[in-house]
């Protein structure tokens, strides 16, 4: 056997370990009830804010403390703690996409990311 | 129905562009297909002629419609869609240039200039390669200028084009009117994240670098065209190195642009935009050292090549990713969707099938070693070297290319939920080899070596190891990981620095690799140590009991920062000092005094993060860094309030005399006189009586005026207050009083309660060697090209 073929063995082994590891680290979309089902697991939740409940940030008593209620595509209701304050243009997101994992009756989000209708302006008629 | 005829509209410009636009797609059809016969007719002389006259004129046109699209925006001819949806009639001449390539097709007519631009350069340099080279570029030409066609063909969109009206992309019934135009008085304007100096020069650059890799694409496909297999190389390996350098430095501007403007605190975020550039350089540099092992050694054609025209596919891949939508919820910072996903999926589909056929058909005849490699050479670790950066290159791909995987099996994967600890736990052993591989190679000789070359290569190892023990201490790594990486690194610059030392004097064009392998181990230390050691300074140190309902692990990473009331973070004491408008921005003042061993003030600066507060976007937050050798204090406000309190507290009258003194919460104030003579009173009518107190305000910040007035009309007090914004001090006038020959001066504190922000704060050690090792390499790939582009002419004048 020659070397090279030796160095591409190796070579397609490190390429699957790469693939596999790919799909060990992904995270999935999910609902908040599978999220319930597996506290230990980071999930994508997407979904919507509620806006007829309270969206409470007080930065005088806690800068870092800024909760919410989504509903995720499921329909599922849960109120979203996030260490952070309350991102820009929150309340005219169209959707939010929150990552962490849910704890005792709430869901700790990691990281928010919004989808906003106007982020690259598009899609608005001009006014006039 | 009757047509409206709509009032002041400029079709003449759009019209010349949309005509600039089928000319240079005409052209470009012309001009491959003449190229084609051309290269198979070497005797006919007259498709040579055609084709380069229809690549002029192609150039002619492509410049017209950068021109128009140009006009357009500089006159605000808000009629056209793309000026309106892109820019704004107070954008800055510098950010009226970003607003040029702000959208899809405004990037890809920056991409098709570049082509223009490398085709007239390859018509003068590439000599007998002329013509096949020059028909695959103008076949990429063809499917680059389709996309910005935007004529339906058999109810199939072709394209999306820039000199689209207003009226035509949008529905409103505005536009029922036919003076709807004298109601758009101004465009959606420029995104805030964009209106950034690096924003002017980062594309232009990226997308040179994008271009560029279709010329050693275009020489490996003339090659199997030609049967030429070895001729290529020398022409090619400038063009490699060109598009290395290029493209690395447009990646890494980038990096630089969203340390500088970004708020997410870091350089690089594994976002699936950036990630969809880096793939293809990593795998060009694999490219490049494969070609030159072929021209040293004639060994690893094949590799080399299917490197070279991965490259190019990759960046055709790369657009599509970052184009089609397809990215969705991935990524922050993709294009919108313009419906071209189809296009662009033939667009790569095209040059992936001419790539594999093109191989196919000469794969018997391709050159080939039957022997085994001997391992004590330089192109043996060289090439496993190659293969360690594709790899690397690989894993990124995969991870990146997640959402295609989603579209194609219909499953729901998200990015890992800590996407810096996956590419960590691959990247960073990689990094390793890599670096290490850039020693031993260079310290090994090509086909033979002597023992000289591994006595050598243990002699580096040795110092390195001395080194990099005292790098571990000095900069605090605890991470083996870590301790790994920074042996790599310290070995490859010993190496590398090794290597050079013979050709310092007299052949320093030869040292052009050494220099980017110093450069790069660098950067790899950079990046190392500012990303190790990164702080986040502002954590919470209120003293507040947090709810205990949350979770206490969390990171509570902002600081909220009331006006006027310093506040001990880290090694420092910071302070909002107040806020200031300037054009759309807000600038809020921090002061950062950095506190010593026995609370002495070491030494004090300012920094001034901005935050626009776009109708659109919200609060855009823009950081402001100080920059150190060693270090640099990032700061960005991440919230502030929505209105602020301009109400006045804590009124106290106090009875003075002209030389009195009173002392206020920050300072005093002295009354120096009281002016009966006040002039600025011509203007206020029936006044019987008005008098100035003329007021000195000292602050521990400055010294300012104030003057409160006390009047009166018809027989009724009038007062005229005095704001000293600075100090945050309102002053009355309130009275007279003639018996003990004194005045009555009201001083009320601005109410600050309100007036606060809220702040993030990171420290990065060592930044500054990403960017060093940045330049260094660059400087590394200059000397390879001249050496390189040296030896190419040799053989073309030979």
């Amino acid at each position: 056997m020659k070397k090279i073929h030796i160095v591409v063995i190796v070579l397609i082994a490190l390429s699957i370990g790469a693939i596999l590891s790919t799909y060990g680290d992904a995270s999935t979309y999910e609902g908040f009830r599978v999220a319930a089902e597996n506290p230990e697991k980071e999930y994508h939740v997407v979904g919507v804010l509620n806006k007829e409940k309270p969206r409470l940030y007080n930065p005088q008593e806690n800068a870092n403390l800024f909760t919410f209620y989504l509903i995720d595509e499921k329909g599922v209701e849960s109120k979203v703690v996030y260490n952070a304050p309350e991102p820009a243009d929150f309340e005219r997101s169209e959707k939010v996409v929150i990552i962490g994992q849910m704890r005792e009756g709430y869901f700790q989000a990691n990281k928010i990311l919004l989808k906003c209708p106007s982020k690259y302006n598009e899609g608005q008629a001009p006014k006039g | 129905m009757n047509e409206i005829q709509f009032i002041g509209e400029h079709l003449i410009y759009g019209n010349l562009g949309h005509l600039a636009v089928t000319i240079s797609f005409g052209t470009a059809i012309i001009a491959t297909i003449a190229y084609l016969f051309a290269a198979n007719n070497p005797q006919q002389t007259s498709w040579g002629k055609i084709a380069t006259a229809a690549f002029y004129t192609h150039t002619v046109a492509v410049l017209g419609i950068i021109f128009m699209l140009f006009l357009i925006i500089r006159l605000h001819l808000f009629e056209y869609h793309y000026a309106w949806q892109h820019s704004s009639t107070d954008l800055p001449l510098e950010y009226m240039v970003s607003c040029f390539w702000e959208g899809q097709e405004g990037s890809f007519l920056l991409w098709i200039f570049w082509h223009v631009v490398i085709g007239n350069i390859l018509l003068r340099t590439a000599k007998s390669w002329k013509f096949e080279v020059m028909a695959v570029v103008m076949l990429c030409q063809i499917a680059l200028t389709s996309m910005l066609i935007g004529v339906k063909i058999l109810g199939y969109k072709l394209g999306s084009s820039p000199f689209e009206l207003l009226r035509n992309a949008v529905e409103g019934p505005i536009f029922k009117q036919a003076n709807y135009l004298s109601k758009i008085k101004d465009g959606n304007g420029l995104n805030p994240l964009l209106q950034n100096y690096w924003m002017v020069i980062h594309p232009p650059t990226l997308f040179f670098g994008f271009a560029t890799t279709i010329v050693p694409f275009a020489y490996a496909i003339a090659s199997l065209w030609k049967r030429d297999f070895t001729g290529w190389i020398k022409p090619a390996l400038p063009w490699g190195l060109i598009s290395v350098m290029v493209l690395g430095t447009g990646i890494i501007m980038g990096g630089f642009w969203a340390y500088e403007s970004l708020s997410f605190g870091g350089y690089w975020a594994w976002d699936p935009v950036e990630n969809a550039s880096l793939v293809p350089w990593l795998i060009l540099i694999a490219g490049v050292h494969v070609m030159i092992i072929y021209k040293t050694t004639g060994n690893s054609l094949i590799v080399g090549m299917i490197l070279i025209m991965a490259t190019f596919l990759l960046v055709l891949y790369a657009t599509f990713l970052t184009r089609s939508g397809i990215l969705g919820n991935a990524s922050v910072h993709s294009f919108t969707d313009l419906g071209m996903s189809g296009q662009l999926l033939v667009f790569l589909f095209m040059f992936i099938i001419l790539a594999i056929v093109m191989l196919v058909l000469r794969w018997k005849e391709l050159p080939r070693s039957s022997k085994d490699e001997d391992a004590y050479t330089r192109e043996f670790w060289m090439f496993i070297g190659s293969l360690v950066l594709a790899i690397s290159a690989f894993q990124v791909f995969a991870t990146t290319s997640l959402p295609v995987v989603n579209k194609i099996f219909g499953t729901n994967w998200a990015p890992p939920s800590d996407v810096i600890a996956h590419y960590n736990k691959w990247q960073m052993p990689l990094a390793i080899l890599i670096a290490i591989l850039t020693g031993v190679g260079q310290l090994l000789k090509y086909k033979t070596n002597t023992r000289k070359a591994l006595i050598s290569i243990l002699t580096q190892a040795a110092v390195a190891i001395v080194l990099s023990v005292v790098a571990m201490f000095a900069f605090e790594l605890t991470n083996w990981f870590y301790v790994g990486l920074m042996f790599a690194a310290v070995y490859a610059i010993c190496a590398n620095i090794a290597a050079m030392l013979p050709y310092i004097t007299g052949k320093l064009k030869m040292t052009g690799s050494h220099v980017a392998h110093v450069g790069f181990a660098i950067l790899l230390i950079g990046v190392l140590v500012s990303s190790a050691n990164k702080r986040v300074i502002s954590n919470n140190q209120s003293g507040m009991q947090l709810n205990p309902e949350f979770d206490a692990q969390a990171n509570m990473e902002h600081v909220f920062l009331e006006r006027g009331k310093p506040l001990r973070m880290d090694q420092y004491e910071i302070e909002y000092k107040g806020d200031s408008v300037n054009w759309v921005n807000n600038y809020y003042q921090v002061r950062y005094k950095k506190i010593g061993a026995d609370n002495k003030v070491l030494y004090e600066f300012d920094l001034f993060p901005n935050a626009q507060i776009n109708p659109k976007m919200g609060l855009v937050a823009n950081p402001d860094t100080k920059h150190y050798i060693s270090h640099d204090v990032f700061t960005y406000v991440s919230s502030v309030p929505k209105e602020k309190s301009t109400k006045f507290v804590h009124e106290k009258t106090h009875e003075v005399k002209p030389g009195d003194t009173i002392y206020t919460n920050n300072g005093y104030v002295i009354l120096e006189r009281v002016n009966s003579n006040v002039k600025e009173a011509t203007d206020i009518k029936n006044l019987s009586l008005l008098i100035a107190a003329e007021l000195k305000v000292v602050t521990l910040d400055g010294v300012y005026q104030a003057s409160p007035m006390y009047g009166i009309r018809d027989n009724a007090e009038v007062k005229f207050e005095s704001i000293v914004e600075e100090a945050k001090l309102r002053f009355r006038f309130m009275g007279v009083n003639p018996q003990t020959q004194t005045i009555s001066i009201e001083v009320a504190e601005q109410d600050t309660s309100g007036d606060y922000i809220i702040m993030k704060a990171i420290v990065f050690p060592w930044i500054n060697l990403v960017w060093a090792g940045t330049i260094i390499m660059i400087v590394g790939f200059l000397l390879a090209i001249w050496r390189r582009l040296q030896e190419y002419k040799r053989t073309a004048e030979a």
